[in-house]
Formats: C-alpha cells, structure tokens, sequence
C-alpha cells in the first residue's frame, strides 16, 4: 500500500538529483566540429571579459572570427586577465568551428606574447 | 539572432544590470550555484508533499508535513527565480527564443496553476486527515501531476543549454 508511491517518488527525486547534478559540469559543446580544429591568428578587434564566457573577435585571414573563451574567473586564475585579451593583442587561438554560427569558433587554448593559456 | 527577440528582452540584455552581471566575476557563477541549490531544496520539499499525497508517509498528519514542507518549497521558489533572473538577465535576448526555455516557462505556470487548484481546492480535504487515513483521488492526482511538472521543469533548465 505505502510501498508503490513511495518507490515511484523517489526513482523521480532520483532522477531529479541525476539532472541537477550535470547541471554542475559545463554546458555541452555539441555545435562545435571538433574533428575540424582551426587556428585563428590575428589581431584582436573587439573583446568581451564577460560571463558565462569571455569572447574576442579576430581578424585572420580576411575573415572575422567570433573566438569563445572560458569564464572569467576562470581565465584570470589561469593568467589570461583581461589585458592578455584586450584590443590589439596579437593571439593565436586553436579550437573547434562552430556548426551552428558561421566564422565562430571555441578555442581549447590561446596563445597571446608566447605564453599559452588552457581554456578549458 | 538578436533582432528576433522582443525589444524589452534585448533592453534588460543591454542594461546596466545585465553589464553588470556578465561583467562580474562572480555575480553569474553565484547565480549559476544559487540556482541549482535551491533546486534542490526545492525538489526536497516538493518530493516531500508529492509523497505525502500521493499516500507515502501514511503514518504523518498529512496537515503537519504538507504545510511545514510547502514554507520550505515556497522560499525556494523565491530563491529560484532570484537566481534565475540573474542568469536570464546576463542573457535574456538569447534565452527569451531559446524554444526549451520557453516550454519551461509554460511548465512553470502548469506547476504554479497546479499549485493554485491544490492550495484553493484540495488542500481543504486533505489537511485535516488523520494519520493513516487513504487520500482522496484529487490529491494523488495533484502529487502525481507537481512531481512530473518539475522534474520536466527541472530537465529544460538544463537543456536550455543544448538547443
């Protein structure tokens, strides 16, 4: 009588525990080719030190690319504050194209005056 | 993919606010934590009234236990949209299309309106049982209906980040 409902509960407050808990790892980077890695090297025309993720905008190769980086508290405890991508920086950044939204791209690392920063 | 979103979620985006939020260290991570703790609690407390009617806990004054967990539930609640305005504001041109986001927000209000018919309605007969005595089908129907609403609830917020 008690057993049922109580059961069936709980397998849902389990389930529940389950989603909440992935919701501490990082969003997925599905949309991102990881089959295909890009070098980005430019110049960097625009920067955002913002969450949930910092970005710059590169021009290389006469394209402008839209360069995801990491969160800010992460970058700034790896080295990489706001002055190491700020405008007019030389970097080169390799990562994985979008499939989603054209000349974007998520970088795996950076590299801006011969130091290299991990972004993920 | 801005210019689809309704003006006054690309003005709370480019407020001082939403500045404000992406350009702190640690306003969205705090956000982005508080969110999924009070999720939890939440969750606690919402499994603890969803078993309650549904039958378990049989031995428990259903009025006790419904109204001691529902205070819990409902500053959980509070704290959960807290958090998630910060998160949504960071964002909100973005989240505002995002079609998971928008099938959440419908689940929330089926969760609030099942909230509302239970509060106005079905919690008059239940809260006055005695231990031990069945629930009526109405109240069942109620736990059966809030466990499921929020835990899809629960599994768009995660989602959202994937569509």
């Amino acid at each position: 009588m008690l057993k049922a409902p109580m059961l069936r509960a709980m397998t849902a407050v389990t389930a529940l525990a389950l989603v909440a808990g992935s919701a501490f790892a990082h969003h997925g980077w599905g949309s991102y080719d990881a089959a295909k890695p890009v070098t980005v090297e430019g110049a960097i025309l625009t920067s955002k030190y913002e969450n949930p993720h910092a970005t710059v905008t590169v021009r290389s190769e006469g394209k402008v690319w839209t360069v995801t980086l990491a969160p800010t508290s992460r970058m700034s405890s790896r080295g990489a504050s706001e002055k190491i991508v700020a405008v007019g920086k030389q970097v080169s950044a390799y990562g994985y194209p979008s499939t989603v939204t054209p000349d974007e791209m998520r970088a795996e690392r950076i590299t801006v005056d011969g130091k290299t920063y991990e972004m993920r | 993919m801005t210019e689809e979103a309704p003006a006054i979620f690309v003005a709370l985006e480019q407020s001082g606010l939403g500045a404000a939020i992406r350009q702190s260290t640690w306003l969205f991570p705090v956000g982005n934590v508080g969110h999924i703790l009070a999720l939890m609690v939440f969750a606690g407390a919402i499994a603890i009234m969803d078993v309650r009617l549904l039958g378990g806990l049989a031995a428990t004054a259903p009025g006790r236990v419904l109204m001691r967990a529902r205070t819990v539930a409902i500053a959980a609640l509070i704290l959960q949209v807290a958090t998630g305005f910060i998160l949504f504001t960071a964002d909100a041109s973005h989240v505002i299309i995002n079609p998971v986001f928008q099938i959440k927000l419908g689940l929330i209000a089926a969760g609030l309106i099942n909230l509302a018919v239970f509060e106005f309605g079905v919690k008059r007969s239940v809260v006055k049982l005695s231990p031990g005595v069945a629930m009526p089908a109405s109240a069942k129907a109620a736990g059966l209906l809030s466990i499921a609403i929020w835990l899809a609830v629960a599994a768009c917020g995660r989602s959202i980040a994937y569509f």
